[in-house]
């Protein structure tokens, strides 16, 4: 069984998901970061594959996203970091990253590169769910990735309904309409769009703004738990990862 | 801008035929109010037969020599949409009509002696004209006339072919070319009985008619937004609501009539359109050949840019939007962006890359002054390709903004809509090469591309004229393997970059590629997915052109024609050296913008 579904299955709430680039902030942080973020407790980790152009991050995602790069981080380094992860790290592992860097790197390879390395899902936010669905469907279910899909504010109720139907392990959802990074603003919409999207068939877990015990457990009262990016990259360009996890749980 | 050709079916009335025919995705459904027409519809008809008919159907009342009092009576009891006048009306009748709201039809009786000089008086007092065969009645007569007539027709009204049509003439149909021509009207040739249509046999002709329209235009994007293989959204969710809307909604905006109006009139009145064809004496004899200099330098605010953004911010006043966001690279999009803000009172945020803001200061001090406010980008290399992404980021953070794209690029609709915007351009060269040279296609087209708006405008209308040679010309900077380039099609290969597939320089790891090039507004790292597939296809032969080459074409043209043109247009100049003409070669040169905010550049470097 793919561990995302082992994970929503087993714990099933409160899920603390934590996201950072890759090769931040130094070239081979990437096995410590997981095995720091396994070891305090975190559900499951979101590594992103550096991009130059992150049309849906903040400024925060885009600065680290560039540090990684200049660092030499690229998606064959990042397999190549990943490869014996497996050995140690035994929470569920997504990649997230933007489609040019896939599609370079060639759709296959990449798929039974994640296969090797034991990654249980990926995020492509670009990567338009009409396009996967007709192109790329089979290929991912034959190496057991799942496509993560994205929902938001702004999603219409009957693409709502498609995406549900093709959604597999989760849903990311959007908290807000802003890159990452934002702030999130409690309104009465607010909740009834958190309350949409937590009465589907399938887990979610809020995304964007999510920075502190409060937010997190406010997101986790309405899902089955959230993703922190923006506020754990500061704490990692600060040295103090550790002290923030723990100030979470 | 016509989408397909529009289908009229005339000569109806009988219910059940009727109900079958309105499952067909047909424009017109026509009625005949004559009664001494075979398919007249009779004094009882039964007005709620109409009310079933979809409302995508426009219903056509046809009448001859009728009272205007009874006209409108009639119009209002049916319900009609569209009132067609087959007699000898006035143009004054059909303004009045017209003035009261309904869609008028002028139907004229072709044959070899007739005077085109007649139909002056009815242009701007009636929507079309319907060209029927002449007879000795009012029409009816179930014949065709000689198309080839219609040469002689140059007015501006668009027309409806009629006249004895029938399934056999679907070839015809599809070989006849004219500018005005907006559809077919199909009556008794598709009849089992007066007023009965083969319902079977109408559909064959709607479906063939348009699949040979569309498929014939090979290098129009699909229905998904794809050209070839480049194209379509990848966009992140997080857009898709607002990408969706424009999507659903472009194309019935565009074609609506109300914005066509605007459209043209703004145009003519505010743009100053249409823009000069100006044949150059010195540098045709330079080249040997016959030059003409398509003239968007001439346009308000100096360049092509703001034939579409006087489109999009009409569509984003027709979806009702308050906050505009561009981005801009030299300035030119943006200046043009913060002038159509200007004129219809919206919010207007440009984001422009901080480098830019520092080489084109006097176009940030343009869009200031117009109201607009400047967001310098500071992520990146701080230039264009940052720009769009900072005007992506802000479009997802305010969802119920227009972003106004100011090139064929991003993710589908946008480089059709823009190219569709920025077809005037190739529009207006056939008009005028009509008139200079008795013929409407060049040997030879010119354009410089950067995202490739002026490109695809000046090539839009000649894309399915294979003799026209069309040439497209990227800036390669330092020289094209100096690592110091912008020639996109040149070094670049597949991927995606702002939401759309096409080509685009990246390194191994699928890294964008900072871009160069002396000219800001070809400083661009990717190309509109239709460069990417004229390329891939070979229908557009692509050159590049380097700094040095750019900024010496610049000076012959000053000194010789006295005109000074921008950076990115002097690209397309400099092509004119690296290609070879014969003396009877009509070639057309899109000057896409005029010189004054490049001075700089210029006195630095001459």
């Amino acid at each position: 069984m793919n561990r995302i579904d082992q994970l929503f299955q087993n714990k099933g709430k409160d899920i603390l998901s934590i996201y950072f680039p890759a090769g931040y902030p130094n070239l081979e942080d990437t096995i410590p970061t997981l095995q720091l973020l396994q070891d305090k407790g975190v559900d499951l980790v979101e590594i992103g594959i550096p991009f130059s152009d992150p049309l849906a991050d903040g400024p925060v995602i885009q600065l680290a996203a560039k540090q990684a790069l200049d660092n030499g981080m690229s998606l064959k380094k990042l397999f190549s970091q990943l490869k014996d992860a497996r050995k140690t790290i035994t929470m569920p592992l997504i990649l997230m990253g933007y489609w040019n860097v896939v599609f370079k790197y060639g759709v296959d390879a990449f798929l039974a590169d994640c296969q090797a390395c034991g990654i249980d899902g990926v995020i492509l936010p670009d990567l338009p769910l009409e396009e996967y669905e007709e192109e790329y469907k089979a290929k991912f279910e034959a190496h057991g990735v799942y496509h993560v899909l994205l929902v938001t504010p702004e999603t219409t109720d009957e693409r709502m309904v498609k995406i549900e139907k093709a959604a597999k392990g989760f849903l990311y959802m959007v908290s807000t309409s802003a890159t990452t990074g934002g702030a999130v603003e409690q309104s009465k919409e607010r909740e009834d769009y958190f309350k949409k999207v937590a009465s589907l068939d399938i887990p979610s877990l809020i995304g964007f703004g999510i920075r502190d015990k409060q937010s997190f457990q406010h997101a986790s009262s309405f899902s089955d738990g959230a993703i922190i990016g923006t506020a754990f990259i500061k704490a990692l360009e600060k040295g103090n990862a550790a002290e923030f996890i723990d100030a979470l749980l | 801008m016509t989408e397909h050709l529009k289908i009229k079916v005339c000569g109806l009335r009988d219910k059940d035929n009727l109900k079958e025919l309105m499952e067909l995705p047909l424009d017109y459904m026509g009625f005949i109010y004559y009664s001494k027409s075979a398919r007249f519809v009779g004094d009882d008809f039964d007005a709620d037969i109409l009310k079933s008919i979809p409302s995508d159907i426009r219903k056509v009342g046809v009448f001859v020599n009728e009272s205007v009092e009874k006209i409108l009576l009639l119009a209002e009891k049916y319900r009609l949409d569209v009132i067609q006048l087959h007699g000898d009306e006035t143009p004054n009748v059909c303004k009045t009509i017209k003035d009261s709201g309904l869609e008028v039809f002028k139907a004229f009786q072709l044959n070899e002696s007739f005077q085109f000089e007649q139909l002056e008086s009815y242009h701007k007092k009636c929507d079309y004209f319907l060209f029927d065969t002449k007879s000795e009645s009012y029409g009816g007569s179930g014949k065709k006339f000689n198309w080839q007539i219609l040469e002689k027709y140059k007015g501006e009204t668009a027309f409806f072919l009629s006249g004895g049509i029938g399934i056999d003439d679907v070839e015809a149909v599809k070989e006849f070319q004219h500018p005005k021509l907006i559809g077919v009207d199909v009556n008794s040739g598709f009849e089992e009985s007066p007023a009965v249509k083969k319902v079977g046999l109408v559909k064959e002709f709607v479906k063939s008619v348009r699949e040979k329209k569309m498929s014939d235009n090979k290098y129009a994007v699909n229905d998904r937004g794809y050209y070839g293989q480049f194209g379509g959204a990848y966009i992140p969710e997080l857009m898709r609501a607002n990408v969706d809307e424009l999507r659903e909604n472009y194309l019935k905006i565009l074609s609506s009539e109300q914005f066509q109006k605007d459209y043209a009139r703004l145009l003519d009145n505010y743009v100053g359109r249409p823009t000069p064809l100006t044949k150059v004496e010195n540098l045709s004899k330079r080249f040997g050949t016959n030059i003409y200099l398509k003239r968007e330098d001439l346009n308000h605010t100096g360049a092509h840019k703001i034939n579409n953004t006087i489109g999009q911010i009409l569509l984003a006043k027709h979806l009702g939007k308050k906050r505009i966001i561009a981005e801009t690279g030299a300035g030119q999009h943006g200046v043009a962006t913060a002038t159509v803000c200007a004129l219809f009172g919206l919010e207007c945020v440009v984001h422009m890359g901080a480098l830019d803001v520092e080489r084109q200061a006097p176009n940030v001090a343009r869009m200031q002054m117009l109201g607009a406010t400047v967001i310098p980008a500071t992520s990146g290399n701080q230039t264009l390709k940052d720009a769009t992404n900072e005007a992506i980021r802000d479009w997802i953070a305010n969802p119920h903004s227009f972003y106004l794209i100011g090139s064929v690029v991003g993710p589908h609709p946008y480089p059709d809509m823009v190219s569709r915007l920025q077809s005037i351009i190739s529009e207006e060269i056939k008009e005028q090469l009509v008139k200079e040279q008795d013929k409407q296609n060049p040997d030879c087209v010119i354009a410089c591309v950067g995202g490739g708006s002026n490109a695809a405008g000046a090539f839009y209308h000649f894309l399915d004229e294979k003799e026209v040679n069309l040439v497209a010309v990227e800036a390669s900077g330092m020289g094209v393997d100096s690592g110091e380039t912008a020639a996109t099609i040149t070094i670049g290969d597949v991927g995606f970059i702002h939401g759309s597939k096409t080509l685009l320089m990246q390194d191994d790891d699928g890294q964008i590629i900072e871009p160069y090039s002396i000219s800001a507004g070809l400083d661009y790292p990717g190309v509109g997915p239709l460069h990417a597939h004229l390329a891939e296809s070979g229908r557009a032969q692509f050159l590049s052109v380097t700094d040095q080459e750019a900024l010496d074409a610049a000076m012959v043209l000053a000194k010789t024609e006295g005109i000074i043109p921008a950076l990115e247009s002097a690209h397309a100049l400099a092509a004119l050296e690296k290609m070879k003409f014969t003396k009877d070669d009509v070639v057309v040169l899109n000057l896409s913008g005029r010189g004054d905010k490049d001075m700089e550049t210029y006195m630095n470097n001459l």
